[in-house]
């Protein structure tokens, strides 16, 4: 079993075991892929020029549930300013989370790992990413679906895809659990 | 809820900041909303008011419990164009965030 994250004075400290790694490797990855934009990025050189690469003029809110709780609507209420504020922001919120995602999966190869402030962070923000894409899968939607999944803490309660990817989320949480205290006791030490 | 809200907190520690906080939303037309949802943990959600928006540990706190119980909490105000910023930025930190005019509910 993993170790859990400490805040030392070297920096954030933390330890997979090597099987741990190989599974939370591919469920970045499998991120990664399902953030990769369905179209190529916009090769208009004026565009780049003011800073517009961002921007993607097909973008629509993304059709899988998972998808659309890592890229959400901005604007609650109006489905065209929802949209045209995505058509201005998605390409590079999508870019930025695969940035931090295989940031991660570079970093998760080292143990015991020795993060600081920014690569904790890049790992806080992909653990997370991995949960809600997790949960999304689960059909977690209230704390009460989140409760009924906590028990699955072991293999052994492990007997069909449900479990075994609740059992998956459970450490998952754990690891970020983990990670953010130690992160949020590093900042309380610094103050 | 409006703005206001975000001026409530309970540490002593954060008073005088939250008074000028109160302050500054009056001035300010739009407000960053965050939803609760029941994956993100709650000490990642105080980690990311307090190391994004610069809060206290109480202040961030308050805000947190405030998603966490009554489902919303206006997080911050500012310019459109400062709110549209924040409010992506919380997305790439998988919180689930909208920008709206202040007392729009």
């Amino acid at each position: 079993m993993a170790k859990p994250f400490k805040s030392t004075r070297r920096g954030i400290t933390g330890a997979l075991e090597p099987g741990e790694a190989r599974l939370l490797g591919a469920l970045l990855d499998d991120v990664v892929t399902m953030l990769e934009p369905d179209t190529a990025p916009s090769e208009d050189p004026l565009a780049a020029l003011v800073g517009m690469s961002g921007a993607d003029a097909q973008a629509t809110a993304p059709d899988d549930s998972a998808v659309r709780r890592l890229l959400p609507d901005a604007v609650r209420g109006d489905d065209d300013e929802a949209l045209a504020f995505r058509r201005l922001t998605e390409r590079s919120l999508r870019e930025q989370k695969i940035g931090a995602l295989r940031g991660s999966a570079l970093l998760i190869e080292s143990s015991p790992m020795t993060l600081n402030d920014d690569q904790a962070r890049l790992l806080a923000q992909a653990l997370n990413d991995v949960r809600l894409v997790l949960a999304d899968r689960l059909s977690i939607e209230s704390e009460e679906d989140a409760e009924r999944l906590h028990d699955i803490a072991d293999s052994k309660d492990v007997d069909d895809v449900e479990s075994y990817l609740a059992l998956v989320y459970n450490f998952v949480t754990w690891l970020q659990e983990s990670l953010v205290r130690a992160m949020l006791k590093a900042a309380r030490l610094d103050r | 809820m409006n703005a206001m809200t975000v001026g409530f907190a309970t540490g002593t520690d954060t008073e005088e900041k939250v008074r000028t906080d109160e302050k500054t939303d009056l001035d300010q037309p739009w407000v960053v909303v965050v939803w609760n949802d029941p994956v993100n943990l709650m000490s990642y959600v105080s980690y990311v008011f307090q190391s994004y928006f610069g809060y206290s540990e109480a202040k961030a706190r308050t805000l947190m419990l405030e998603v966490h119980e009554e489902g919303r909490s206006a997080v911050v105000s500012g310019t459109r164009e400062k709110v549209e910023q924040d409010t992506v930025a919380l997305h790439s930190y998988g919180l689930w965030a909208t920008f709206e005019k202040a007392g729009s509910e």
